[in-house]
Order: C-alpha cells, then sequence, then structure tokens
C-alpha cells in the first residue's frame, strides 16, 4: 500500500536549514504507517535535504561551508542572464545557490518501524533552503503495512488534517503584518497536542461535529502559539521549533502585537461557536495562564524554587490549557458532565507530565532545543531543583546558581543535574503522572477514543527517552 | 457614581490585578474608563472594556515593545477582560470585544489603519445591548 502527499515549507532567509523531523514524524502518524519507508523528494533545484544533527554552533559551521564551496559574491554564468535562453522576467541570480546544491541531496528515503522515523540519537531532517526565503514544497510518499483503515484510523487523520486546514484557512484571511510571522510559527511544527486533544474529546458527546471541533481545535492552537510569541520576548528567546522567533525577526513591539492579535481571534474564534460552556472554560484557563506567569515572574527571587512551586506554576502556565482542551472538547461535543470534569483532570495531569518532560529536553542534545536553555534563562525547572536537593551535589548547583552563570556554569551545572540523577526522578515522575491521567478515563466509555487518548498521553513522555 | 462607589462595583472583579489597581493606571486612567463605559453598560461588560483599553495603554500597542511587567499585566488585563465578557454568556458581544482588539492589534503591527479603540468598544456596546 502507498500514500502520497504533499509538505508545504515557507523559509524566511537566504540560505536556511529547517528542521522538518517533527512534521515527517506526523505525516507518518496521520498516513498511519506502521512499517515501511518515506520516501522524500524536494521538487526544487535550489532547495536540498540533509540529515544531520540540530545543533545551532554546528547549523553555522554548515552554512558557512556552503558559503564557502560556492561564495555568494563569486561570478556564475548561470547569472550572466544576456546568455541566457527563455529567461523568465524575474529569473533570480542564484547560480551560487544551484553550486551548494551539489552538496545535498535532492531526494532520500527514511525507515520507519513501530510508526516511528528510524533516526539515530543526533539525526534531524532537513531541508536546506539556498535561495530563500519562499514557499517550498516537497513531494513525500509512503508505502509499507499501513494500520487497518478502520473508521476510527480514517477519522485521526481526517481530524489531523481538518486542524491543519482550518489553521491554514483562519491565517489566509489576516492581515499580512501579522499572519506572516504566525504562519511561520504555525507552519514550523509543534506537536498540535492541544488541539489534538480537544478533537478527540469533541467525539464524546451526542453532539460530535468534526468542523466545529476543528474550529475549537485551531482557536486553541493560535491561543498557544499566542503565547509563545509573548513568552519568547519576554524570555529574550531566539530560537523556537528551530526558526527564529516573532520577537527576534519582526521586532519586540510587533511581537506583542501579534500575539495580541491572534489571542482576540482564538477569543472570537471560540465565541463564534456559540457555547458560552466552552467560552468560559478556555477564558479561564487563559486568565490561569496568566496569572501563573506573573507568579512564575514573582518565584524567580527564590529560583530555583521548590516542588510544590514547581507544580503550582506548571500547573497554570502549562496545564491548564491542556485541561481546558479537554474538557472543552468534550463540552462541544455535548459529553455527560462526569465525562467532562474526568477528561479535565486527564489533561490537568497530562500537561504537567508534557512540561516535567520538556524540562528534560534542555539535556538531551537531539531534542532540537537550545542546551542549557533553561539554566541560562533561569526558568523554573524540575532537574534543577532535584539536583539542588542533592546530598552529593545539590550545594554547588546551588552556588552556580546563585552566580553569573556563564558558558562554564551552564556546562557544569548540566553535569551534575545528570551526576544527581535528577534527569531519572523528573522521567519517572513524569511517567508515573501519565499513568495517573490514564487512570482518570479507566472508569469511562470513551466511545472508540480510548487508545488514542492514551498513545497522545504516552508521547509526552516518549519524546524524551 | 463616587470613586468610592466605582471601586467597591469592581473591587471583586480585581483580584489578582493589584498592580492595576493601585497603580496610577486605576488612579486615572482606568477610573475615568470604567465610569465611561459605565454610563451605557452593566457593570462587567464596563470593566471588561476598562480593561481593554488598559491592556492597550499597559503594552504601549502600536509604539514600543512594553517592559515585562507591563506585557504581563496587559495580557492579565485582556484574559480578564474576556473571562468576564465570557461570563455573561453573550457571545455576540464576546465576538465584537474581540474584533475591536483585532483591528487595534493589526494596526499596531502595521496592518490597516482602524478606529480609535474606544469608538470601537462604544459601537461594540451599542450594537449588542
Amino acid at each position: 500500500m502507498t500514500s502520497a502527499r504533499r509538505l508545504d515549507v515557507t523559509t524566511s532567509r537566504a540560505t536556511e536549514f529547517v528542521d522538518v523531523t517533527t512534521r515527517l514524524q506526523d505525516a507518518i502518524s496521520a498516513a498511519g504507517l506502521r512499517e515501511g519507508r518515506l520516501h522524500l523528494q524536494s521538487l526544487h533545484t535550489t532547495l536540498g535535504l540533509t540529515i544531520n544533527e540540530n545543533e545551532p554552533l554546528l547549523l553555522g559551521d554548515l552554512q558557512a561551508t556552503l558559503e564557502r564551496v560556492a561564495p555568494g559574491a563569486e561570478v556564475y554564468e548561470h547569472d550572466n542572464l544576456l546568455r541566457r535562453m527563455d529567461v523568465e522576467p524575474d529569473e533570480p541570480r542564484n547560480g551560487h545557490a544551484h553550486c551548494r546544491h551539489l552538496l545535498l541531496q535532492p531526494a532520500c528515503t527514511l525507515l520507519v518501524e513501530a510508526g516511528r522515523l528510524v533516526l539515530g540519537r543526533w539525526q534531524s531532517v532537513f531541508v536546506v533552503e539556498l535561495d530563500g526565503p519562499r514557499e517550498r514544497q516537497l513531494a513525500l510518499q509512503m508505502d509499507g503495512e499501513f494500520v487497518a483503515t478502520e473508521t476510527a484510523g480514517a477519522r485521526d487523520r481526517s481530524d489531523r488534517e481538518l486542524v491543519e486546514l482550518e489553521l491554514a484557512r483562519q491565517l489566509l484571511v489576516d492581515p499580512e503584518q501579522v499572519r506572516g510571522p504566525m504562519r511561520r510559527l504555525v507552519e514550523a511544527g509543534g506537536k498540535r497536542l492541544r488541539p489534538l486533544l480537544a478533537m478527540l474529546t469533541s467525539r464524546l458527546g451526542s453532539q460530535d461535529d468534526p468542523l466545529r471541533a476543528a474550529a475549537l481545535a485551531a482557536a486553541i492552537e493560535l491561543l498557544h502559539d499566542a503565547s509563545l510569541v509573548h513568552d519568547d520576548y519576554l524570555d529574550q528567546a531566539a530560537i523556537r521549533r528551530g526558526r527564529p522567533t516573532v520577537a527576534s525577526t519582526e521586532g519586540p513591539a510587533r511581537a506583542v502585537a501579534v500575539g495580541d492579535y491572534y489571542f482576540a481571534k482564538a477569543t472570537r474564534m471560540i465565541a463564534q461557536l456559540g457555547n458560552p460552556d466552552v467560552s468560559c472554560t478556555i477564558a479561564h484557563a487563559v486568565e490561569t495562564i496568566c496569572l501563573a506567569q506573573m507568579d512564575d515572574v514573582r518565584s524567580r527571587g527564590m529560583y530555583p524554587g521548590d516542588h510544590a512551586m514547581y507544580v503550582r506554576v506548571v500547573r497554570g502556565k502549562t496545564a491548564a490549557l491542556f485541561a481546558a482542551a479537554c474538557k472543552a472538547g468534550a463540552q462541544l461535543g455535548a459529553a455527560p458532565a462526569g465525562v467532562v470534569e474526568r477528561l479535565h483532570q486527564f489533561g490537568d495531569l497530562l500537561g504537567i507530565a508534557f512540561q516535567m518532560a520538556d524540562d528534560l529536553l534542555d539535556y538531551s542534545v537531539s531534542s532540537g532545543k537550545p542546551l542549557g536553555q533553561d539554566i541560562r534563562q533561569r526558568t523554573v525547572s524540575l532537574p534543577l531543583i532535584y539536583a539542588t536537593e542533592d546530598a552529593r551535589h545539590g550545594s554547588r548547583v546551588r552556588e552556580l546558581l546563585a552566580g553569573p552563570l556563564e558558558d562554564d556554569d551552564v556546562e557544569e551545572v548540566q553535569e551534575l543535574v545528570q551526576a544527581s540523577g535528577a534527569l531519572e526522578r523528573v522521567g519517572n515522575e513524569a511517567r508515573g503522572l501519565v499513568a495517573a491521567a490514564l487512570r482518570e478515563l479507566e472508569e469511562l466509555s470513551l466511545d472508540g477514543v480510548g487508545s488514542q487518548l492514551t498513545d497522545l498521553a504516552q508521547s509526552t513522555v516518549d519524546r524524551v527517552r | 457614581m463616587s470613586t468610592t462607589g466605582l471601586a467597591d462595583e469592581v473591587g471583586t472583579n480585581l483580584a489578582g490585578l493589584e498592580s492595576v489597581w493601585d497603580s496610577s493606571i486605576w488612579d486615572s486612567s482606568m477610573r475615568d474608563s470604567y465610569a465611561f463605559y459605565r454610563s451605557q453598560a452593566r457593570p462587567e461588560v464596563a470593566l471588561a472594556a476598562a480593561l481593554v483599553e488598559s491592556a492597550v495603554a499597559l503594552q504601549d500597542l502600536g509604539r514600543r515593545a512594553p517592559e515585562p511587567p507591563r506585557l504581563l499585566l496587559g495580557d492579565l488585563c485582556l484574559a480578564r477582560a474576556s473571562r468576564l465578557l465570557a461570563e455573561t454568556g453573550d457571545t455576540r458581544l464576546q465576538v465584537a470585544f474581540a474584533v475591536a482588539v483585532e483591528r487595534v492589534a493589526a494596526e499596531a503591527a502595521g496592518g490597516p489603519a482602524a478606529r480609535a479603540l474606544r469608538e470601537l468598544l462604544v459601537a461594540a456596546i451599542s450594537e449588542h445591548r
């Protein structure tokens, strides 16, 4: 059996390494491929493919290598448009980009086992823009054994596609000044856990309507992304989902406006569903997130804090939207009140587990997240809290965290956290929370979405294994 | 309505917004703003409108990037306004307020010019009264 589709990629710089690993994995999951191959092919002569390590400094080295091999300032016969035939009016001078393409692949095949891309610990799949910024397209084909195309499987795939379509549709009508930055963030990937939770839970009532659920799911994703735009300005973060942040490309003043625009737009989309319970659920969650953000900032005076403080902040900042996505989805589908409340609990526990797993990515080179970012930004993080409690290394960790944190200090903190066993402790706690979240579902009649909710819950902690 | 009366009326809805409540924002613009909207709308809607105005002022929308505490407080003002409106159950009013913020934010990002925020909010209130 085979499956084919296209993957759209929007690039924002002349030369850019875009990590598409997550999007490829999503495509595999959406297609239901369990064992087989994913074939990936660039549809452009100045867009290549490569598999390499997602480490920002290395990506700089690779870009410098491309520049050395075919300098942009060199003279290329291809750019002598007077000597060429059939030249388009807007023909770019990009001889260097074609020459650089010699170092890359136009196509590649990746193996898939148990529904997952087979990649080594350090491997990420990159699309390499050589003549951007541009709108690009890749062709994907999959062959092998697919999950049986039962109704639920087909519905899962169509749910994911509906969310993406709704996001694209919503972005299409916005003014370019806000749409451009948000579109780049949305298209950069993301796991879409919150919208998928809303889609799944919306099936649990008597008013299952995929189109209305997709509108809710897309609004939840836009709310999440709007909060990321503001967070990145506050944290002075340069990279999000492997790309420059909105604040770093558009400037902080526009980033604030873009965040506000999509907060308002998402609120409108939810109100237009005409379900007051859903509106209240999401509005309460957003307010909780904002209060937790302020709590987080205040708590930084007690950095790195303790477990109780961590859970309080994370429950507000992260878990509130997971819980609201589950609850609002169920409310939209008119699920019974008892089911709605259990799903809210499920989302709350899952959200905390998700954040714990996310904290662990700060110590994982293959995560795509800049190493040691949480330490540098003094973000509340459970591995650090546990490391400070360690009898052997705790005092040194506290001493380092109290100082200015130069690069050497960050590296030493990372080593001490690993040596303290804090990472294993956090990993176990996150898995325990996922198990507790799943227990919330045990007594519910989940009408065919039980296995999907379980898979989604497990995926929150599986990503750090 | 007296200053004390206004403060009593909205006090319970401002928990967590003490920074706004205690600051010059409340002492001047927000109090005046609330009094203005209160003359044409019920308390929770008037407070929502005043909070939206405060958010835009706190975040210096369309002018410069705010200091982080002002951004956070502005976000909280917008969120609180959204929650107050959601609790009214009036979805058309929620939509009208959201559209007003969208227009002002789009203009602040360099997009199409919008009418003044107060004008947009007054129109939203009067159309859905």
